[in-house]
């Protein structure tokens, strides 16, 4: 089933095109990754399915509804969560009290109460690994635990589908594998993901599939294995010395 | 933690106790000192829904005291209403003034929102000097309280008691309950608050409300205790003022810093008034100066964190680069 469709969106900014006539669909349970340089638009596509922006034209599509012109919060509630490149904690909160607000509005927030809310927290808190930390201040927390701290807010959110803006950028080679060893718990346990991703280590081992933006427009999309080696996108993205590099 | 909890309560109740029985052991003059004080506890506290939760810094709070007065003038005064119904409409009133205005206003956010609210605060102002129903520039009287002159004394006293401790108790359930984190969730980070989810117009708006609420109710006991309003001296910002800065003073996003805040400057005021006649200002000034550099977290820190050295003083003049 597919559970997330985008259909000819373009975003534009005061005529400038920021992204232009991309389709894209995700299937229900898989991890589709989005990659392509600096200023490609991937973070604005994202921001039009988290609702941030209302797309110029075209359509998102979430479980066969259309979802493209709700407000963040309304698109939050129905089951997408999204995490930020720029990470945003609510900084003068506990590590603890940031994923309860998740847990407290998100899909699965509607019956819970504070209480049952927080409980729920200290389940993802467990979950991602930031258990020990449940109690510091989020402002004094390391980028590692921040980035995980973001995705824990995400899930406390219930979601079915999320949203990984850079969840790996910054981090050192042992971070990056916990991480990905934490995405495919995530997905495990149910959940699609959309993920953008500059770190090539973690697409490879975690992407069921790709797809590429270049300048706000799609140049390629496929299996991990056919995008890699496509020409446009060694071109546009990946550098000639890429394959020389890894192979 | 059960032992502390029980503290905690055991001095709240000493405390509490203490401010109810403290008009039997004094005079007049004095029980109208801690009406005031407690007045502003109301309004301080009020404004740190809005201002120290929420992260809004109205400079416009006082339009909800006049119109909380002006409601209570009018339904006593020409509609021959009791205060009860006075009173509550009075609260009702501000805060659905609230809704309406928070609406458009609570769009705008840091500065703009501070100028925003100022603006309302001063545009109603001018309405109420030009309303026929406000009687405009000349005041409206209202009925006077059919008691004996001490027992009106205990009476304006012990309603500011009441509202305070009704303030405070529900600011207390909301920040236990699922509206509470929202609003500090909003304070922290709007857009990312907005993105798990919270429906950030309505949170901001009730919060605006609540503030409004409380706000008119003092209002309203306070003009029933003038028995005189006036649209320029109920309407002044300096009102607006003497809010934040009692609850910055006291500790803003802190439930009992806004009521430590209120009574600290109200004793200091008061105090260096009767020490300084003209200079009182200036003093008065630097005294918050000093306690904004030094415990810019507001004088509840300094009980709550139980650090009395110099180090705290110097590591919070370091932490906030003054």
């Amino acid at each position: 089933m597919v559970i997330l469709e985008g259909k000819n969106i373009t975003k534009k900014f005061a005529g400038l095109l920021a992204v232009g006539d991309v389709d894209f669909y995700l299937q229900q349970g898989e991890i589709l990754g989005l990659i392509g340089p600096n200023g490609a638009g991937k973070t604005t596509l994202v921001n039009v399915i988290a609702g941030v922006y209302a797309p110029s034209e075209g359509d998102v599509f979430f479980k066969g509804k259309q979802i493209s012109g709700k407000k963040p919060y309304q698109i939050g509630r129905m089951g997408i969560s999204r995490t930020f490149q720029i990470v945003k904690p609510f900084p003068g909160m506990t590590v603890k009290e940031n994923a309860a607000v998740g847990a407290m509005y998100g899909a699965g927030g509607k019956n819970k109460s504070a209480k049952q809310a927080i409980q729920k927290a200290e389940e993802i808190l467990e979950f991602v690994g930031l258990a020990d930390l449940m109690n510091k201040g989020a402002d004094q927390l390391s980028v590692a635990s921040r980035k995980r701290l973001e995705m824990a807010k995400a899930l406390a959110m219930e979601p079915e589908l999320v949203l990984f803006d850079e969840v790996m950028a910054g981090l050192n080679f042992s971070e990056i594998d916990e991480a990905v060893e934490l995405i495919k718990k995530i997905q495990k346990s149910g959940m699609s993901i959309l993920i953008i991703e500059h770190v090539m280590r973690a697409i490879k081992n975690v992407c069921d599939r790709l797809f590429v933006l270049h300048h706000g427009e799609k140049i390629a999309d496929g299996t991990v294995e056919d995008v890699l080696n496509d020409d446009t996108v060694i071109e546009a993205y990946l550098g000639r010395r890429y394959k020389e590099l890894t192979h | 933690m059960e032992k502390k909890t029980i503290r905690n309560f055991l001095i709240c109740g000493l405390i509490l106790l203490m401010v109810v029985l403290f008009p039997l052991f004094n005079n007049n003059f004095i029980i109208r000192f801690g009406t005031d004080i407690l007045m502003f506890a109301i309004m301080a506290s009020a404004w740190n829904i809005i201002g120290g939760y929420t992260g809004y810094a109205s400079f416009g709070n006082v339009v909800f005291f006049g119109i909380g007065g002006y409601i209570t003038a009018i339904l006593m005064e020409k509609a021959g209403l009791h205060f009860s119904i006075a009173y509550l409409a009075a609260g009702g009133g501000a805060a659905l003034f609230a809704v309406l205005i928070g609406l458009p206003v609570l769009r705008l956010r840091g500065h703009y929102f501070a100028i925003a609210t100022l603006g309302v605060a001063e545009a109603m102002k001018a309405l109420v000097q030009n309303l026929e129903i406000t009687e405009g520039n000349s005041g409206i009287y209202l009925p006077m309280l059919d008691l004996s002159v001490q027992g009106q004394y205990y009476f304006f006293f012990y309603m500011m008691l009441g509202t305070l401790l009704m303030t405070l108790l529900i600011t207390y359930l909301v920040l236990n309950a699922k509206l509470g984190y929202s609003l500090i969730a909003i304070r922290e980070d709007e857009d990312a608050a907005n993105s798990v989810g919270i429906n950030t117009t309505l949170s901001k708006t009730i919060a605006f409300a609540l503030s409004g609420f409380f706000t008119g109710l003092a209002g309203s006991i306070y003009a029933y205790q003038q028995a005189f309003l006036k649209p320029e001296a109920v309407f002044t910002v300096h009102t607006t003022v003497k809010m934040i800065v009692m609850a910055v003073f006291g500790g803003m996003g802190k439930l009992f810093g806004p009521l430590i805040g209120a009574f600290g400057i109200e004793i200091i005021s008061e105090t260096l008034s009767n020490y300084f006649l003209v200079a009182h200002t200036l003093f008065f000034g630097t005294v918050v100066i000093l306690a904004i550099v030094f415990t810019p977290k507001g004088l509840i820190d300094l009980i709550t964190q139980r650090k009395f050295g110099i180090s705290y003083f110097l590591e919070n003049i370091r932490r906030h680069r003054i």
